[in-house]
């Protein structure tokens, strides 16, 4: 298996994407340095840097992309460029080509994400450590789910891109906005339960539209594991291009 | 139709490969039609136009595609999904991607590795020994040429010393020197008893290899059995043969000497168009005759729709 996970590093890893990722990743620790600076020191700030920088931004639009671009990619370009023969006719079972590139995703864009997510909440919120583990745990959760969803979604089509941006941004930006519960069905809304759930006091500004704690972790485990598995089963059933 | 793939000294070997009333269809597309044959040790030559049926074929005996109807077994055994069965198949598929970040050898590792190889080091060694490139494994695949990223690919394709070799086109991209040690190769190969199945859409690759052929034709089997009667039958009918040279009016006068040809035209584009009944010997003859009036030969190519039509003809027939 590590031969797989070595392979899918590299071949995620490449220079463009890092940097992507990267610029990605420091985007909302600029924007929380720059509120740090101008800010009032009053709850108001605080609540529009949970609502907009940590919700809106981070969680719900830059950890998405950023796991979309690599777990789509992650089997997407070896079925495009007719690669994953190379794979499939060995003698190994295909949880064990699946897991890899599902590591790859979380190895590469989990620390940039979690590291850019903290800093942020630090600088942003003046946090203390509760509440920077709140919002790392919670965004590792995130990642997770989406890299279990997403490494399905490169397998299943030539154009999962399209399916994952209908999915982040219609399912879970447009709709779980407007129809109350979906958040039981949504990795924005496990993201955000696990992190309001680990510090109430500090990210109190979530309360109004999360889940529990247990709720949200049992889904966001739920969800990966039927994600992951659907993955197998589709490289068990598939005709190799 | 069905066929036994015997040798012509008659194995009495169990067939290694059975293919039992094989179809496959995607949507409203059939890949393949009702397909049976046995596959026995040796070399056997996979033959047919673009579009045959060919890849699809060697798809299902390695297990990569699933049957839309009927069985294929290796050793008895069902392929898909069968992972203890994959340690005994090496298959070349036609598409050349590699990973380009990998040095040649890593490549060769790798595929060890995956295989499960205890004695890796020197199974890699070996490997690329056989296909000659142990000069330039230390180099980044994406440095290769053509030729030698697909004598790479068959490194990887024989490091775990599998007992059934499916080759899909194996000799595209090499140049003749490539191709006529990637032919010895896979002869010994046969020799050490192991079976291969290696497909082609020009008749020479196949000819110069295997004794005996499958010929697939939209889908189905359309004959099979010794080369030599089928070569015969095909040579009852004239088929074209592209040439590529430096000087073609020079070249074209002095083919039209050859007892082999039957006509010769220059199209607007310069290549040379000869339509031949013995294409055997006219391929035998054109190097030796461009060597004698002293011009560079760039191609001789047989022409896809000419092969075609020959492969109708059998049909038909």
């Amino acid at each position: 298996m590590g031969s797989v996970l070595w392979l899918s590093l590299r071949q995620l890893g490449g220079r463009w994407r890092l940097a992507l990722v990267l610029l990605l990743a420091a985007l909302p620790v600029a924007l929380a340095a720059t509120i740090r600076i101008f800010s009032n020191d009053d709850s108001s700030d605080e609540n529009s840097f949970v609502n907009v920088l940590l919700d809106g931004l981070m969680v719900g639009g830059i950890m998405p992309i950023v796991v979309m671009a690599l777990a789509t990619a992650a089997f997407g370009n070896e079925v495009e460029d007719r690669t994953l023969g190379y794979l499939v006719l060995k003698p190994i079972p295909r949880w064990k080509i699946a897991l890899p590139k599902f590591l790859a995703t979380v190895l590469i864009g989990g620390p940039l994400l979690i590291g850019g997510g903290v800093l942020a909440t630090v600088l942003g919120l003046d946090a203390g450590p509760q509440a920077a583990v709140a919002v790392g745990v919670g965004l590792f959760a995130g990642v997770v789910t989406y890299a279990a969803i997403f490494t399905w979604t490169g397998l299943i089509s030539n154009f999962a891109i399209a399916f994952a941006l209908i999915y982040v941004f219609l399912w879970e930006g447009l709709i779980a906005s407007l129809i109350p519960g979906i958040e039981y069905f949504s990795v924005r809304g496990y993201t955000l339960a696990i992190m309001h759930g680990m510090d109430e006091s500090t990210l109190d500004a979530l309360s109004t539209r999360v889940s529990d704690l247990p709720t949200a972790i049992v889904g966001a485990t739920v969800v990966t594991l039927l994600f992951f598995g659907l993955t197998v089963r589709r490289l068990l059933r598939m005709d190799v291009p | 139709m069905n066929a036994t793939s015997t040798n012509p000294e008659a194995s009495p070997t169990e067939p290694v490969i059975e293919v039992r009333g094989v179809s496959k269809w995607f949507g409203s597309v059939v890949a393949l039609n009702d397909v049976s044959m046995n596959i026995h040790p040796g070399i056997t030559g996979l033959l047919g136009p673009n579009g045959a049926g060919k890849t699809t074929l060697l798809h299902l005996i390695s297990g990569q595609a699933k049957c839309s109807d009927g069985e294929v077994t290796v050793f008895g055994q069902q392929v898909r999904n069968n992972y203890q069965l994959y340690r005994r198949i090496g298959f070349l598929s036609e598409h050349e991607t590699v990973y380009p970040f990998y040095t040649g050898r890593q490549f060769v590792e790798f595929a060890g590795k995956l295989n499960g190889l205890d004695s890796l080091a020197s199974a890699v060694d070996h490997a690329i020994e056989q296909v000659g490139l142990s000069d330039v494994q230390n180099r980044s695949l994406g440095t290769y040429s053509r030729g030698m990223r697909q004598r790479m690919r068959l490194a990887a394709t024989l490091v775990h010393d599998p007992e059934v070799l499916i080759l899909d086109e194996p000799l595209s991209g090499t140049d003749p020197r490539q191709r006529v040690e990637f032919q010895g190769l896979i002869v010994r190969l046969a020799g050490e008893g192991k079976t291969i199945l290696i497909s082609s859409h020009i008749l020479e690759e196949v000819e110069a290899v295997a004794g005996r052929i499958l010929l697939m034709m939209s889908g189905k089997l359309a004959a099979a059995g010794n080369f030599r009667a089928i070569r015969a039958k095909l040579d009852e009918q004239a088929y074209k043969v592209r040439i590529v040279t430096d000087a073609p009016r020079v070249m074209a006068a002095a083919l039209v000497q050859i007892d082999a040809v039957e006509s010769v035209s220059i199209g607007a584009d310069g290549d040379i168009v000869v339509l031949s009944h013995n294409v055997a010997a006219l391929m035998k003859s054109v190097p030796r005759l461009a060597q004698e009036i002293q011009i560079r030969l760039m191609r001789v190519e047989p022409l896809d729709d000419s092969l075609e039509s020959i492969f109708s003809y059998i049909v038909e027939r």
